[in-house]
C-alpha cells in the first residue's frame, strides 16, 4: 500500500455490520493526528449516533465546517454534540436505505467525516481565489488560515487571485527521522522537474528551519532544525471543477501522515535489513570458532586420561 | 579526621624502579643537530641519485641510519618527505626490483616508514594508493615478520 | 580514488602479524588477567599501534600488545544519510557485541567500530578465520550502506511520484 486512504476503515466495518444486524455498541477509537471517534447506541439500539473530537474544531468552525458538514449530513448531524465531542451524527436504523450501493455510499459518507471537516479550510481557500480572481481589483492575497490539528504541527493555508498555497509545518522527532524526511523531500521536489508525466502536479516547495516567506508574519512559529516547512502551490487546474476538488482535498490533507508513514516504513526496511546481515556476519565469524572434538586419549595400560 | 585525597595519589610515579618508555630501546648516540645536519645532506645526494635513476641506491642510502627517538622530529619529517619523494617516484613495475636490492634492515626501516606514512593521510605528498601498492609488494618480499619488526621495533622513526 | 583491493591485503598482512598473541598475566594487579591494549598499564606489554588508510574518511587503527589487539575500523561515510546508516549499523551490531565475541561494545574515538581479539580468542578460534571475518565484514559493510541508501532513494523517488500523480 502506497498511498494512504481517507476514510476510516472501522466506521466502515462496523456502520456495514451493526446496519445489517442492528445492536448495541460503545466503541472508542482513533485515527490520525490524534482524532477521537466514538461510536454508540446510547437511547435504543435502533439509533446509531457516531461522534468526532477534533483538536482544531474551534479553528474549523471559523472556516464554516458546520456548512460543509450540514451539506454532506445534512439532518443527520445533532443539534447538540454528545458531550466531550465536536460533532456528532445520528442514524436511525429505519432510516437506512436497503442494502446496495445507496447504502455503501451513505456508509462511506459516513467514514470519511474527517475528510470533510478538515476539507472546510480547503473548499474556502478555493472559493476565496475564485472571488479574487473575477474581482480583478487588488493583488492582495486572501486571509490566511491556520489550523494546528496537532500539537507541534499546522496546516496554513492562504488564496491569491492565481493559486492557493498550502503549507505544511512538520517535526521530525530525531537526526535519523529528519536526514529520511530531507531525502523525501527532495524527492517531491525534484520529481515534477524530473518527470515530465508529473507536469500537472502542484509546486513543491521545502524548507527546514526557516519559515516560508507566506506565513513568516505568524506568531510563535518554532524554528529549530527538527521544523521543516513545506509548501504547496496549487492552481486553479487543481480544482476546476468539484470532482478534481474533492480529490485534490483528499489527498493534500493527508500529505503529512504519508511522509511520516513512509519514512517509518524505511525505518523498518532498514532494520530488516540489518539483522540479516548481522545473522550473516554471526555465520562468518562462527565459521572461525574451533570444533573441539574431544579424542580420548590412553595410556600404554589402556587407562583413560581425563582433563581436570 | 584530616583529607581522604592521599588514597588518590598515584603512588606508582614514585617507585624509582617504574620501567620508563625511553629505557626500552638504546638511544641515537649522535645529538639531534648532527642527525639533522646528516638528513638533509643524505636529501640533497638523493636528488642527485634520482637524475641519474638509481632510486634503489637512493632509497637504501636514505634508510640507512634513519633518525629515531626523541628529539629529532624535524629531521624524521625531512627524512619522511625524502622517502615519499623516492616512493612516488618510481614506476609500480619497478617496485619488486627496488624492494629485492635493499638489505633487510633497510626493508624493516621501509617498512616503519609506509605506516608512518599511512598514518597522517592528506599530509602534503601522502599517496594511499602508491604505499598501499608499496606496502603489499615489501610483505611479498619481506614476508609478515617484517611487520611484526615494525610493531615490535621501539625505535620508531 | 584507489581500489578497495590493495586496502584490504594491506590489513589482512598486518591483521595477521599482530595476532601473534599469547597468555600473559597482569603484572600491576595480582591474580589479574587482562588485555593489555585496554589496562595500558604496562608499557612494555604495548606494541607500536599502525594505521592502514585508503583515504582520511577510511582508515585502520591496530593497536598490537602482547595478550591482545585491537582493531578499530572508520568506515567511509560520504553525507549525512551515509553517517546515519553507518552510524544505525555499527550500533545494531555493538549492541549483538556478546553474539559478536571479539566485537567491542564501544568503538575507539574517532573510529566507528572496534574489536578486541585476546589470546583467548586465539586460542578458540582460528586466526585465519577471525582475519577472513574482519575482511569480509570490512568489504561488505560498504556495499551494504550505499545498497541501503539506493534503496532509500528509490524508495523515496517512488513515494513522491505516486502522491503528486494523484493530482494530474
Amino acid at each position: 500500500m502506497i498511498l494512504l486512504e481517507s476514510h476510516n476503515v472501522v466506521i466502515q466495518n462496523t456502520l456495514a455490520e451493526k446496519f445489517n444486524k442492528p445492536g448495541s455498541i460503545d466503541v472508542v477509537f482513533v485515527d490520525f493526528d490524534g482524532v477521537r471517534f466514538r461510536l454508540s447506541t446510547p437511547t435504543s439500539k435502533e439509533i446509531i449516533v457516531l461522534s468526532m473530537n477534533i483538536r482544531c474544531w474551534d479553528e474549523l468552525a471559523k472556516y464554516g465546517v458546520t456548512d460543509v458538514l450540514q451539506r454532506e449530513y445534512g439532518s443527520r448531524v445533532m443539534p447538540q454534540p454528545e458531550a466531550d465531542y465536536h460533532v456528532s451524527l445520528e442514524y436511525a436504523i429505519d432510516s437506512i436505505p436497503p442494502p446496495g450501493e445507496e447504502r455503501d455510499a451513505l456508509i462511506k459518507a459516513a467514514s470519511l467525516l474527517k475528510r470533510n471537516a478538515l476539507a472546510a479550510p480547503f473548499e474556502n481557500a478555493f472559493a476565496t481565489q475564485k472571488t479574487l480572481e473575477s474581482s480583478e481589483t487588488s493583488d492582495l492575497p486572501g486571509q490566511l488560515m491556520e489550523i494546528h490539528y496537532r500539537d507541534e504541527e499546522a496546516i496554513y493555508i492562504q488564496a491569491a487571485n492565481d493559486r492557493v498555497t498550502v503549507v505544511f509545518s512538520t517535526i521530525f522527532k530525531d537526526e535519523t527521522d529528519r536526514t529520511f524526511g530531507k531525502v523525501f523531500l527532495q524527492e517531491f521536489v525534484d520529481a515534477r522537474r524530473q518527470n515530465t508525466a508529473m507536469q500537472h502536479a502542484p509546486q513543491v516547495l521545502y524548507s527546514s528551519r526557516d519559515p516560508p516567506l507566506e506565513i513568516r508574519n505568524v506568531a510563535g512559529l518554532k524554528r529549530s532544525d527538527d521544523v521543516g516547512y513545506v509548501t504547496f502551490v496549487l492552481f486553479p487546474q487543481h480544482f476546476s471543477n468539484p470532482e478534481r476538488m474533492q480529490s485534490t482535498i483528499s489527498h493534500i490533507q493527508l500529505f503529512r501522515d504519508y511522509l511520516h508513514y513512509h519514512i517509518k516504513c524505511s525505518k523498518a526496511y532498514m532494520h530488516s535489513r540489518m539483522r540479516a546481515r548481522v545473522a550473516e556476519f554471526l555465520k562468518v565469524l562462527n565459521r572461525a570458532k574451533m570444533e573441539n572434538k574431544e579424542v580420548e586419549r590412553k595410556t600404554v595400560t589402556g587407562r583413560t586420561l581425563v582433563q581436570r | 579526621m584530616a583529607t581522604k585525597d592521599f588514597r588518590k595519589i598515584n603512588i606508582d610515579q614514585y617507585d624509582e624502579d617504574v620501567l620508563l618508555e625511553e629505557d626500552l630501546y638504546d638511544h641515537d648516540p649522535r645529538d639531534p643537530a648532527t642527525v639533522l645536519a646528516e638528513t638533509k645532506q643524505k636529501a640533497a645526494a638523493v636528488r642527485g641519485l634520482i637524475a641519474k635513476g638509481d632510486i634503489a641506491g637512493a632509497l637504501s642510502s636514505v634508510l640507512e641510519n634513519a633518525p629515531y627517538g626523541p628529539k629529532v622530529d624535524d629531521a624524521k619529517i625531512l627524512n619522511l618527505q625524502t622517502i615519499l619523494l623516492l616512493l612516488n617516484s618510481t614506476k609500480t613495475a619497478d617496485i619488486p626490483s627496488t624492494i629485492k636490492a635493499l638489505s633487510s634492515d633497510a626493508q624493516d626501516t621501509l617498512m616503519k616508514y609506509l605506516y608512518k606514512a599511512m598514518a597522517m593521510p592528506g599530509y602534503a605528498d601522502v599517496n594511499s594508493s602508491a604505499l598501499l601498492t608499496w606496502h603489499e609488494k615489501l610483505t611479498d618480499a619481506a614476508g609478515i615478520g617484517c611487520i611484526t619488526r615494525v610493531m615490535t621495533d621501539r625505535r620508531t622513526v | 580514488m584507489s581500489s578497495l583491493r590493495p586496502y584490504l591485503v594491506a590489513v589482512r598482512s598486518t591483521l595477521t602479524a599482530a595476532m601473534a598473541l599469547e597468555n600473559f598475566a597482569s603484572q600491576v594487579v595480582e591474580r589479574h588477567n587482562k588485555p593489555e591494549v585496554e589496562a595500558g598499564t604496562s608499557i612494555e606489554a604495548l606494541l607500536n599501534p599502525l594505521v592502514i588508510s585508503r583515504n582520511e574518511k577510511e582508515q585502520v587503527l591496530i593497536e598490537p600488545s602482547i595478550n591482545s589487539v585491537r582493531m578499530s575500523i572508520r568506515i567511509k561515510q560520504q553525507d549525512d544519510i551515509e553517517r546515519i546508516l553507518c552510524h544505525k549499523f555499527t550500533r545494531f551490531m555493538m549492541m549483538r557485541a556478546e553474539n559478536f565475541v571479539i566485537l567491542r561494545r564501544k568503538p575507539v574515538t574517532g573510529y566507528d567500530i572496534s574489536f578486541l581479539i585476546t589470546n583467548f580468542h586465539a586460542e578458540t578460534m582460528l586466526k585465519h578465520k577471525l582475519v577472513d571475518f574482519i575482511i569480509q565484514f570490512m568489504e561488505e559493510v560498504d556495499k551494504e550502506i550505499s545498497e541501503t541508501r539506493l534503496s532509500l532513494n528509490a524508495r523515496a523517488r517512488i513515494v513522491a511520484e505516486s502522491y503528486l500523480a494523484t493530482f494530474g
